[in-house]
């Protein structure tokens, strides 16, 4: 939107001088703790090359970094769907912050391939939705729900998809899925909210509700004539497809004619569906929940599970102004109202994010999502052909014997947790506070992520048995259309290379210095530290690699690491 | 769960076990078995999504069908014929009188629960779902009864269903229902048992679900590789201690991974010593999660475990579209998985000691959307087992027309009877006392009795 009236930004200083140092990355501790919070994990290189370079510098850079793409990988359903194939971006992609964003934001405005059905089949559909979602992760708020609203798995999965306008002949009524989900999970909530994410209260100190179903049978009018694009539907050369990867089109037959009313708007009886869906939208995003609502659901998605309000209201300053200055003073940021680039700059950059004493706050941190854990493992450990098409715990990640987690497979659009969380029975819950990722952390699931990083870290593809179940069934899954199975690629899949730490693995102390700064940023504990260092000097020196496997197997199932602090 | 999905978890659990991360748990000796004895288990099939009670307990005397039809008119084409009137499962109830005139019956895809309620072991509820206190359409239009908070909304009426409040709540009454009975268990962490993820329904002041998994025990595949003296060194690694000193959520974490430990090596064991049941059950996901409840109930005396309560769910019911292509597959799939359990407690020779109940975050419209249905409230249940007042009708089956005194709109009913009205008679079939009875549902005196479901 070029011109918008909504810029406020402050003319740009002149750019800082590059590279200088701007307090951030003071060392190799401090650059992983905050690649840890902002991307799918630190490199051993990030953690050579960035300590004492400007922090603001890498922000900048990846803002400006080309989004790689995910339509281009998908294919075969079930070995290359949309969700198996995201575990390959998390691990190479250059774009780390955009991507680490999509995933967040994927989180918030969910759409999955578990189902089994239509966006199984059709992975293109969600990787398409990727593709939306990159797009827009350092654009505006209001930008991204437009695009969302178009994307055809968003229509099919909230299923407005084809939604018609009613029939008071056959009482025929507009789909409400959509219209509830947008208030309610995507865009302002339930209750009403401060401007530090606390629900306001009544004069009887009851949380006020912001909407009842009138509301939403009147918003459920607005999403009714949505559907394929009809050019695309039967395009000889891509039978199926191209409907699924272009944003779906306003017909205005099947779009209700009626009045449209809720949260105090009134779109007047006639007016055409592609203004309706504009008014609408621009409604919704002038809510002064939204700013609250998004920071503190993004918040929690990279740095802590129960922010503090006033991180909170501070983050959602930004998120308002549309822009933020970095540590280097330059601003970054659109100025225009919900801005996602300067969104994730004040949740990055906050006091609360960086210094150490809110460190050590015994209510900061964040249970590790699992599927974050194996992506961190990733990017240390040195995996250079991340397959994960060839990898069955990842494929099946979702399952609670394994991960119990895979992106672009929630169960349902409620995400894998609800961000409200407060787990009964814990500490934390006592003291009322959110914790989401205690809601897939069972008995089962503790086990499983046990059991699943046993078989990455020991390198279980290379098992000649495990091999051949995979290609048979890889095989099998093809019927009379065999599937591509490449079997070096297969043989390799997700292979971590341990040569550099193997060669620390003779003087366990270094080599368990060196898995503290890249996993926990110096904050492995003394009790931990020497659990290590017994289940390895048990190791002969000569199994380097025993000693290496063990080490991490024994960290990454530790408290210390689980939770990212 | 489709076919391909259990193929790779076949493959999955065949690669961990190549390579080296499968297999038993630590081996322990088997207990001695107790003498079968007094047991009673509650087991919750929770339908995500809001089930169609409008499509599970149809009209069937012509007036009614018709209206009915007449509702569903632009849907019903879909059924390639599945609701034509003459496909119907009639049910011949006990209480017929009640409903004056009106009669019932099921889908065709549902043989054996017609089957199983004309035996009488198995009932309905009808049209139940959450109040604050009785409500009626006047005072629900005038706004002069409290009604629960966030009507039609997934996540709050399901929280509501387990526990009387919205999202955020942290106790559901099958939880107090397990501290309650808790003292009953040799071992109270096996009171209460999930395989669906749902740990809110199961929570209560001290008690906190365990989870189940659908191919066994789970159990580290590293302790296998691992002999001598170091074993316990990863035993006390995999069991951490809370440190008080350390943030909550360490605490937390650490209090979960060693009770983790702990309950799966015990579960493990558990489940070792019995032999295996003879009762086939369906490939469905509902299907796995039910076997996995009748192969705990099976272990209930080395788990030492005499009351316990059980929650499995099953998804896809938020049938928005497509439901007449969607629905009746999901009926199909309860209803063996239904009929699976229960000769599997046959075979357990515990038909009286258990009660398989539905419960819904809320029914549906009667209304059409063009080719599905909308949140509604109130919703029809299923009941079953040897213990229940079977070839009954519990509760009220309001028509299906629009404009009734139970019809909040669009043919949403404002329920008859309320949740806590189905769970009371539950929770005093399991053994609780009045008094316990009133503190798990502690909204209960608003109604006056519960429902009388056990003979």
């Amino acid at each position: 939107m070029p011109g918008d009236p909504g810029g406020g930004a402050s003319p740009a200083p002149a750019p800082p001088s590059g590279g200088a140092f701007d307090g951030v990355f003071t060392d190799a501790n401090e650059t992983a703790r905050f690649l840890t919070q902002a991307t799918f994990g630190p490199t051993p290189t990030d953690l050579v090359e960035l300590p004492g370079s400007s922090a603001s510098d890498w922000f900048r850079n990846e803002l400006s970094k080309d989004i790689t793409p995910h339509l281009n990988k998908i294919g075969e359903p079930e070995i290359r769907g949309a969700s198996t194939m995201f575990w390959r971006t998390a691990v190479e992609a250059d774009d780390q912050l955009r991507q680490r964003m999509v995933y967040a934001l994927s989180q918030l405005l969910v759409v999955s391939d578990f189902g089994g059905e239509v966006l199984t089949d059709i992975p293109e559909a969600v990787g398409y939705y990727q593709d939306v979602l990159a797009q827009h992760a350092f654009g505006t708020y209001r930008e991204l729900l437009e695009a969302v609203t178009y994307a055809p798995a968003m229509g099919y999965y909230l299923t407005y998809l084809g939604n018609e306008r009613g029939d008071a002949a056959t009482g025929r009524m507009p789909d409400e899925n959509y219209a509830r989900e947008i208030l309610q999970l995507f865009s302002i909530g339930v209750l009403q909210l401060n401007p530090d994410g606390t629900p306001t209260l009544d004069v009887d100190g009851e949380p006020i509700e912001l909407y009842d179903n009138a509301d939403i049978t009147g918003l459920a009018r607005v999403f009714t004539g949505i559907d394929f694009t009809e050019a695309t539907v039967f395009d000889p050369d891509d039978p199926g497809a191209l409907e699924w990867t272009t944003p779906m089109t306003m017909y205005e037959a099947p779009h209700s004619p009626l009045e449209k009313r809720f949260l105090g708007l009134t779109i007047p009886a006639g007016t055409d569906g592609v203004t309706s869906l504009e008014l609408a939208l621009d409604h919704i995003a002038a809510h002064p929940n939204l700013a609250p609502f998004v920071s503190r659901q993004l918040i929690q998605r990279f740095v802590t599970s129960h922010p503090e309000p006033d991180y909170v209201a501070r983050v959602a300053t930004t998120f308002d102004a549309g822009t933020f200055e970095l540590p280097d003073g330059a601003p970054v940021g659109s100025g225009r109202r919900g801005d996602l680039g300067a969104t994730l700059a004040a949740i990055l950059f906050d006091r609360e994010a960086r210094d150490s004493d809110a460190r050590r706050a015994v209510g900061f941190g964040k249970l590790r999502e699992p599927a974050l854990r194996v992506t961190a493992w990733a990017r240390a450990c040195g995996v250079g052909n991340p397959s994960p098409e060839y990898v069955t715990p990842l494929i099946i990640a979702y399952d609670t014997s394994m991960l119990g987690q895979k992106p672009f497979a929630a169960t349902s659009v409620f995400n894998f947790y609800r961000p409200g969380y407060v787990a009964p029975g814990t500490l934390s819950g006592s003291a009322g506070r959110t914790a989401p990722e205690l809601q897939i952390l069972n008995a089962t699931s503790a086990f499983g992520y046990a059991n699943v990083m046993t078989f990455l870290i020991f390198g279980g593809v290379r098992d000649d048995e495990y091999q051949q179940e995979l290609r048979d069934e890889v095989f099998d899954l093809g019927g009379d259309e065999p599937l591509e199975f490449d079997a070096d690629a297969a043989a390799t899949a997700f292979l971590p290379n341990y040569d550099e730490l193997e060669t620390l693995a003779s003087d366990p102390e270094r080599m368990i210095d060196r898995l503290d700064a890249l996993f926990t940023f110096g904050g492995l504990s003394v009790e931990t530290r020497a659990r290590i260092l017994a289940v390895t000097n048990a190791v002969p020196a000569e199994f380097a690699e025993l000693r290496v496997q063990r080490a991490i197997l024994l960290l990454m199932t530790s408290v210390d690491f689980l939770v990212q602090k | 769960m489709n076919l391909n999905r259990r193929r790779w978890l076949q493959t999955s659990s065949r690669a961990a076990l190549a390579a080296g991360i499968g297999g038993l748990s630590l081996s322990h000796r088997a207990q001695a078995m107790a003498e079968p004895g007094d047991y009673r288990a509650l087991v919750c099939v929770f339908l995500l999504g809001g089930m169609d009670g409008h499509d599970l307990l149809l009209p069937y005397d012509q007036t009614n069908y018709d209206h009915w039809a007449g509702a569903r008119s632009s849907m019903l084409g879909a059924y390639s014929g599945a609701r034509d009137r003459g496909q119907l499962r009639v049910l011949a109830p006990d209480n017929a009188s009640a409903f004056s005139g009106r009669q019932f019956a099921l889908p065709p895809e549902m043989p054996n629960l017609q089957r199983l309620f004309q035996a009488g072991d198995a009932a309905f509820v009808g049209n139940v779902g959450p109040l604050v206190r009785p409500t009626t359409k006047a005072a629900f239009e005038a706004g002069t009864v409290p009604l629960p908070p966030r009507l039609f909304s997934h996540n709050d009426q399901q929280s509501t269903w387990m526990s009387s409040s919205p999202e955020g709540a942290r106790f559901g009454w099958g939880g107090f229902f397990a501290d309650s009975i808790a003292a009953l268990n040799g071992s109270p962490v096996f009171t209460g048992i999930t395989s669906g993820g749902n740990d809110l329904f199961l929570t209560g002041n001290q008690s906190f679900p365990f989870q189940i998994g659908l191919q066994g025990a789970a159990s580290l595949g590293l302790l296998e590789e691992i002999a001598g003296a170091e074993i316990d060194l990863f035993r006390e690694h995999f069991r951490p201690q809370a440190d008080a000193a350390t943030a909550l959520l360490d605490q937390d974490v650490a209090n979960a991974l060693r009770n983790a430990f702990d309950a799966n090596e015990s579960y493990g064991a558990a489940l070792a010593s019995q032999s295996a049941l003879q009762t086939g059950f369906p490939e469905s996901y509902l299907g796995a999660q039910l076997r996995a409840v009748a192969r705990t109930i099976a272990a209930r005396d080395a788990l030492n475990a005499t009351r316990q309560v059980f929650i499995v769910s099953a998804g896809g019911f938020d049938t928005h579209s497509e439901q007449a292509r969607a629905l009746p597959g999901l009926l199909a799939d309860i209803d063996a998985g239904i009929d699976a359990f229960q000769r599997a407690l046959v075979e357990l020779g515990l038909v009286d000691k258990v009660t398989l109940f539905t419960a819904s975050e809320f029914g549906r419209t009667l209304a059409v959307n063009g080719d599905g249905t909308d949140h509604g409230w109130g919703g029809h249940q299923i009941l079953v087992g040897g213990g229940v007042r079977g070839r009954v009708i519990h509760g009220d089956l309001p028509s299906p027309e629009f404009g009734h005194d139970q019809d909040a709109g669009s043919g949403r009913l404002i329920p008859t009877t309320a949740v806590e009205q189905l769970a009371a008679p539950l929770g005093a079939w399991l053994g609780l006392d009045g008094a316990q009875v009133s503190a798990a549902l502690p909204n209960l005196a608003s109604f006056g009795e519960g429902l009388s479901l056990h003979a």
